[in-house]
């Protein structure tokens, strides 16, 4: 498409780096942006640069916010009392989505994972426990990836927090409302059975 | 391209694209085989979650003919360890037989007896009366005898001389780590690099290699062995295990399954 290590083919690498996006991908994307209408391609750019330069993770809860605190812990209309805690921020997204969940939230960034050299270093749970310490805390909901990764990062998030005096919940496992017990497989059944509530 | 048939353990997984995952599986049949599982992180898939970690599966992969990722293209989850994910000792411990059969071992070279012993290992990890040490210990034992690197216990390893708890009593007795086994006290000279173990320990060692696993050590001599075993191990990995720092740590806070409600703390980085 374009001549090697000229600024054609530099778009097209950075563009595969990106999760998703092949050679083919690439080459598309490019072509958009080269031949289609300019204001986008600067558009895109400098969104970007904005997004690098002026993004990074909130003094209280590691979400990714512009400002010294994200709009959620910044809001005083959220419960301080209640804390989910999640593996990134794209969970956060994904909580607020659902839409009924009015606590505040605490990214660990990342999830437990010694064989590929995540250690409870490179986690904030250090800064979590300092939170739930600092008081106000009622509940922490350790919402981790339904893994063996994701709980054995809840059962380390969990006996840090023990002795805290906080009641300390997981998510729920089984069935997705809506869905049919016939398309369900064995482990989720199983789940659903261990956690079934009373009417 | 023919497709083959195998139960497998989990040992190591990643993400490949929004949808798909690359697994490395420690098969009975084949040892370890390296998959591509299309699909693999949707949940409705023909491999709905086998793929979670130290996770037991039927598997059903096509065998690509010259290197590369093999294609898998079912799964079935056949067992999993639900005391590992109450336990983090148990759990840390469980990541490290995955590390050593993803990482000590060759694609296509396939141990059967040591698949066996890792489901064993893992069976009990977690689970009272099991003791944690005893279980790993025993499991390294196996692994190292599987690989054809196991300590010599039963006789000194530079004049061939069968040992008995006499020779303990001698200063000069202990562990080669270079020559893999016992040495006596009129070679130890000649080995510099030996290791004194006491008789206790050295006894305990040998009751491990019988893979009882009800084996009991008595808790002043398992810090000597654990150093053993760790330098052993990573003697034939080339490098230190990752998960040996928190195995360690397991061992030094009493890591002993009938002890699951012990708070655990995390190893010092480094």
């Amino acid at each position: 498409m374009g001549e090697a290590n000229g600024p054609i083919e530099r778009l097209l690498e950075t563009l595969t780096q990106l999760p998703g996006i092949g050679p083919k991908s690439a080459e598309r994307i490019a072509h958009f942006l080269i031949s289609g209408d300019r204001k986008v391609a600067v558009e895109l750019a400098e969104a970007l640069r904005c997004v690098v330069e002026q993004i990074r993770p909130c003094r209280e809860c590691f979400n990714l916010t512009a400002s010294e605190l994200c709009g959620i812990c910044a809001d005083s209309r959220r419960d301080a009392g209640q804390i989910c805690v999640v593996e990134t921020p794209r969970d956060v997204t994904l909580f607020e989505r659902a839409g009924n969940y009015r606590g505040l939230y605490h990214v660990l960034g990342g999830r437990l994972a010694p064989l590929e050299g995540v250690g409870p270093d490179q986690l904030t749970l250090n800064p979590l426990v300092r939170r739930v310490h600092r008081g106000g805390v009622r509940e922490v909901i350790l919402a981790t990836s339904p893994t063996l990764e994701g709980d054995g990062t809840a059962l380390l998030a969990g006996n840090l927090l023990a002795g805290t005096g906080v009641s300390i919940t997981k998510l729920a496992r089984g069935l997705p409302a809506g869905g049919s017990l016939e398309l369900a497989n064995a482990q989720i059944l199983a789940d659903a059975l261990a956690g079934r509530r009373e009417l | 391209m023919a497709a083959e048939h195998a139960i497998a353990l989990v040992v190591r997984g990643s993400d490949w694209s929004e949808t798909s995952r690359i697994v490395t599986l420690y098969t009975r049949e084949f040892g370890k085989i390296r998959g591509l599982a299309k699909g693999g992180r949707r949940l409705r898939s023909s491999f709905e979650t086998a793929f979670d970690l130290l996770n037991v599966c039927q598997i059903l992969f096509l065998r690509k003919a010259q290197g590369g990722l093999d294609l898998l293209t079912e799964a079935r989850v056949e067992e999993r360890f639900p005391a590992l994910r109450s336990d983090l000792s148990a759990l840390y411990a469980g990541y490290y037989v995955a590390e050593l059969l993803a990482d000590g071992s060759q694609d296509y070279d396939p141990h059967p007896i040591l698949f066996d012993v890792a489901l064993g290992t893992l069976r009990r990890l977690g689970t009272p009366p099991a003791d944690l040490f005893v279980t790993l210990a025993a499991f390294e034992l196996v692994w190292l005898r599987e690989l054809g690197y196991s300590p010599r216990l039963d006789a000194c390893v530079g004049c061939d001389q069968d040992l008995t708890a006499s020779d303990g009593r001698e200063p000069g007795f202990g562990f080669s780590p270079t020559l893999g086994g016992m040495v006596c006290r009129s070679c130890a000279a000649s080995h510099r690099d030996r290791w004194p173990l006491s008789v206790l320990a050295w006894r305990s060692l040998r009751e491990l290699t019988t893979g009882h696993s009800a084996v009991a050590v008595p808790t002043g001599v398992r810090n000597e062995i654990r150093q053993l075993l760790s330098h052993a191990v990573s003697a034939v990995l080339g490098r230190r295990p990752r998960l040996l720092k928190y195995v360690e740590a397991g061992s030094e806070a009493g890591g002993s399954a009938t002890n699951t409600h012990r708070r655990w703390q995390p190893p010092k980085p480094g």
